[in-house]
């Protein structure tokens, strides 16, 4: 295994694990927005969906085995590298530097590849925040057992605090996956000049798809906690865990 | 081009000055009159240099050679841009007259914790060199010039090959990137030879053994920022780099090759 170490320790084999948990990651926003975008069709949908997903316990704890073991593995090495060019790569830096790209369109130091830890950092802290609402369940356990997944997704979505770190978080999410996808593609050895144009173009609009899709939860929230909101009241649980609509006064079209 | 019209030029030049690597360094400024925009920026510092020689001053330090932006000697920061603001051109083919009257002119040596600085602006580009030599090379003795096309290689691979083979070695890559990371040199060959029916029999052990000498030689890693690319004066592309990513992950889960220790 000699091999392996070597390749698990170089700068190219690192990169190669994170340009791959990286993908991994990107594939399950994709069907992480595809499953919430529910919530806009209905609110039987999203439900549905929400008990399908839970129904099969294995698949469940084999998915979110990989997903954690995918986002540390991403989150370590990428962290580790990060540290390491910080460290050692220049111990004097220039007094002016000026980008020879001419593609730039954001200044070098707001610029999504010049800011990859501290977007990622900020996702991180978003996701702390989002695991321990919805996987969790930490600060809603009043809600127990007998609402709907719907239900507690909005009255989350209601809360000011969530609405803000939520938006931030997703913005920054965008922002990481934007240059993050692309970037995964040349890491992993993907380039041709016959797609890669197009990989390129494909990252910013994925980093666009998931800002506005994910940040529309939170003020789509905004909007109804100022219009129409959902109490916990009115929301009327029923017995054994399965809740209805009916009264629900949130409408598909938020 | 001559133009004898053209004004000349004041400038405020604004220089790194260190006695040696392990002196502390400064930026000094100089002020010079009557540069012709004509002069290329390697005789805009002969003539700084004459003038602190006049003036009982040490000289400003810097590499060069063949003068026509094909040996890679020469190389410096300039306002921040590793061999100035034109594309695929080095600091000897840059003439004045992409300044104006009056300017500052900032110069700077390569960065790079790899490339410690020797004097003023000349750096210690060796660890290239021993990336080079860890397997940037064919063993085998081929002899003469073979006839045409004696060994098939097909054009795109031939033209890709030979764009790997332009990289000229002068570290402006590295001085570039924000992780002062070698990768778009070390590419560079591993992408040229891959594509060359020469470079099969050593094919996997050389992308082992450079990346390993690459990595031990305290370069940065690669974080896909893509100003290597914007500063090469060769224009080497970074896609050699996503070769030399695929030709590492072949090396390594489809060859028996390891990587040999790295030289120091």
């Amino acid at each position: 295994m000699h091999w392996l170490k070597a390749f698990l320790t170089s700068s190219v084999g690192r990169k190669f694990v994170v340009g791959l948990t990286g993908l991994f990651l990107c594939f399950f926003l994709v069907v992480h927005l595809a499953g919430n975008l529910l919530l806009y069709v209905g609110v039987d949908a999203y439900n549905e969906y929400a008990h399908k997903l839970h129904s099969n316990e294995e698949l469940l704890i084999i998915a979110e085995t990989l997903l954690f073991a995918a986002l540390i593995g991403h989150i370590l090495i990428a962290a580790g590298l990060t540290f390491t060019n910080w460290r050692n790569a220049r111990n004097k830096s220039y007094r002016t530097f000026d980008s020879k790209r001419e593609d730039r369109t954001t200044p070098m130091s707001f610029a999504p590849d010049q800011t990859m830890m501290l977007t990622g950092l900020f996702v991180l802290i978003f996701l702390i925040c989002h695991l321990s609402d919805f996987k969790f369940g930490l600060g809603w356990e009043n809600l127990g057992e007998s609402y709907s997944p719907a239900q507690k997704a909005l009255l989350v979505l209601e809360n000011t605090w969530r609405q803000g770190i939520y938006l931030v978080g997703v913005l920054f999410l965008g922002y990481h996956v934007s240059h993050g996808l692309q970037s995964a593609f040349q890491s992993l050895g993907l380039n041709h000049p016959k797609y890669m144009p197009t990989i390129r173009r494909l990252s910013v609009l994925f980093g666009l798809v998931v800002a506005i899709g994910f940040g529309s939860f939170p003020i789509a929230g905004l909007v109804r906690s100022q219009t129409n909101p959902t109490s916990v009241e009115q929301v009327s649980p029923v017995e054994g865990g399965e809740a209805v609509d009916a009264e629900t006064p949130h409408s598909p079209e938020h | 081009m001559i133009s004898p019209g053209k004004k000349k030029l004041k400038l405020t030049i604004r220089v790194w000055r260190q006695k040696g690597s392990n002196e502390r360094g400064q930026f000094r400024d100089y002020l010079l009159q009557g540069i012709s925009p004509d002069m290329s920026f390697l005789e805009m510092l002969d003539i700084l240099n004459e003038q602190l020689l006049d003036h009982g001053e040490e000289p400003v330090a810097f590499d060069h050679d063949c003068r026509e932006g094909i040996c890679g000697a020469c190389g410096v920061m300039i306002n921040g841009q590793a061999h100035g603001p034109d594309n695929e051109t080095t600091t000897c083919q840059l003439h004045m007259r992409r300044f104006q009257d009056g300017d500052t002119i900032v110069i700077e040596p390569w960065r790079a914790s790899a490339f410690p600085v020797l004097r003023d602006l000349i750096v210690d580009r060796s660890p290239l060199d021993r990336i080079m030599q860890a397997g940037g090379y064919v063993s085998v003795n081929t002899g003469q010039a073979p006839d045409g096309n004696c060994l098939p290689v097909p054009r795109h691979d031939q033209e890709s090959a030979m764009d790997g083979a332009a990289c000229i070695g002068c570290g402006a890559c590295v001085a570039a990137c924000k992780n002062a990371s070698a990768m778009l040199f070390t590419s560079a060959k591993v992408s040229q030879l891959a594509q060359l029916p020469q470079g099969q029999p050593e094919r996997a052990q050389r992308v082992l053994n450079m990346v390993a000498q690459m990595d031990a030689e305290g370069f940065g890693s690669c974080t896909n920022t893509y100003e290597c690319e914007a500063a090469c004066p060769a224009g080497v592309s970074i896609s050699h780099i996503a070769r030399l990513n695929r030709e590492y992950v072949k090396a390594s889960f489809c060859s028996t090759a390891e990587p040999t220790i790295p030289m120091k």
